[in-house]
């Protein structure tokens, strides 16, 4: 009886010696999340990543395992990255028509406002006295996440930092998108989505396309269009500075 | 098996990114470059390739999936940033509120004297591609 016991509390570790575990794991929590946040009717503040991130911290916390373990098994997914940034192609090409019948206001507004995302919370955040590597964590902080991940890298920020501030980043653009257009009273799906992508990423982009195709369109150019345009220039006016 | 195809197809832009960024010391995720080389191969040949549409659309779709894992290991590092948190925070809704309140303000000014119809576009506007019916990355929380 005794020695099956052993056995028993044994099993956790060893599902996370392989990444079945922390795989099934990750889709268990994203399901889960997505599931609560219709229940809960939709709440912009809490979106279904959030819901289902500290359902997976739960779990860790409850289970004999550590954040490594679970590390090891979920980096398996995170290999989906490279080739998930290489699909943005698709979007952009779609919309390469709209992006040459515009590129005029486009090229007047999205790198100045890709360029103030960045710089807003990194001034703010080094008035407010943070350290180095907490800057290198918010620059990247409205980038999709396999551009924003590998940019945090390069200029020496800290991966956990950077993911957090990413979900925040989409959250508040969500909130801030839909609050200040209608207080602004615009109205145009374009608009409304180009903002979505440029400020909120992948989360930002997936809410668009919640409000219609063109906001999606519009919102996978911004989001495309800003993670080129940041990755470019954000190494090289770091380096600048530090 | 033309999802597979598909994915051979992204693999292979990728690791085409990743030996320019080696080769010429690009300041780039290899990622980013490999989109900018197959949208620029998607132009040269004046269309996409289906297989790469049917499985870039699951992908995108996991985008947000994929965030997940990393933000999970901010609940365990938290400690690390322990004082930090109020400027962190701050930045962050702060920062991002004001960024939202510029790009529209800006886009107002440049986008809106557009002619362009102010409502839905017309979808056929979009490019030659193989499947104009299905834009990639309509994506439900499902």
């Amino acid at each position: 009886m005794n020695e099956w016991l052993d056995r028993l509390s044994q099993l956790p570790q060893q599902w996370f010696e392989s990444p079945i575990a922390a795989i099934a794991l990750t889709l268990g929590a994203y399901f889960f999340g997505v599931r609560l946040f219709k229940l809960l009717r939709r709440p912009t503040w809490c979106p279904p990543m959030l819901i289902a991130a500290i359902g997976i911290a739960t779990v860790i916390a409850l289970l004999p395992i550590g954040i490594d373990d679970y590390n090891r098994g979920a980096s398996w997914l995170m290999l989906l990255l490279g080739p998930a940034t290489v699909a943005l192609a698709v979007p952009l090409y779609q919309q390469l028509p709209q992006i040459r019948a515009l590129w005029k206001p486009i090229l007047m507004t999205l790198p100045l406002s890709a360029t103030l995302a960045a710089c807003y919370a990194v001034l703010i955040a080094a008035i407010m006295g943070a350290p180095q590597d907490v800057l290198a964590s918010l620059a990247p902080k409205s980038v999709t996440s396999p551009i924003a991940l590998s940019l945090a890298e390069e200029l020496g920020g800290s991966r956990a930092l950077l993911m957090g501030a990413l979900l925040t980043t989409g959250v508040t653009a969500i909130f801030g998108v839909e609050w200040l257009s209608r207080m602004l009273r615009i109205r145009d799906p374009r608009l409304i989505g180009l903002a979505l992508g440029i400020n909120g990423h992948a989360l930002g982009t997936v809410r668009a396309f919640e409000i219609s195709g063109v906001a999606g369109a519009f919102a996978s150019l911004g989001m495309s269009l800003t993670g080129a345009f940041t990755a470019i220039v954000l190494p090289l006016v770091w380096h600048l500075f530090y | 098996m033309s999802v597979l195809r598909g994915f051979l197809w992204l693999l292979a832009f990728l690791l085409l990114g990743q030996t320019l960024v080696r080769l010429f010391h690009i300041p780039m995720p290899s990622g980013v470059i490999g989109m900018l080389l197959l949208t620029l191969w998607f132009s040269f040949r004046g269309r996409m390739n289906r297989d790469v549409v049917q499985i870039s659309q699951p992908l995108i779709a996991m985008l947000a999936l994929l965030i997940m894992p990393g933000v999970v290991e901010i609940f365990f590092v938290a400690d690390q940033f322990a004082d930090q948190w109020t400027a962190i925070l701050t930045a962050l809704i702060v920062g991002t509120l004001l960024s939202v309140l510029s790009s529209l303000l800006l886009m107002r000014r440049y986008l809106a004297h557009d002619d362009l119809s102010h409502n839905d576009l017309p979808r056929n506007d979009t490019p030659r591609n193989d499947d104009p019916s299905s834009p990639v990355g309509t994506v439900d929380h499902e």
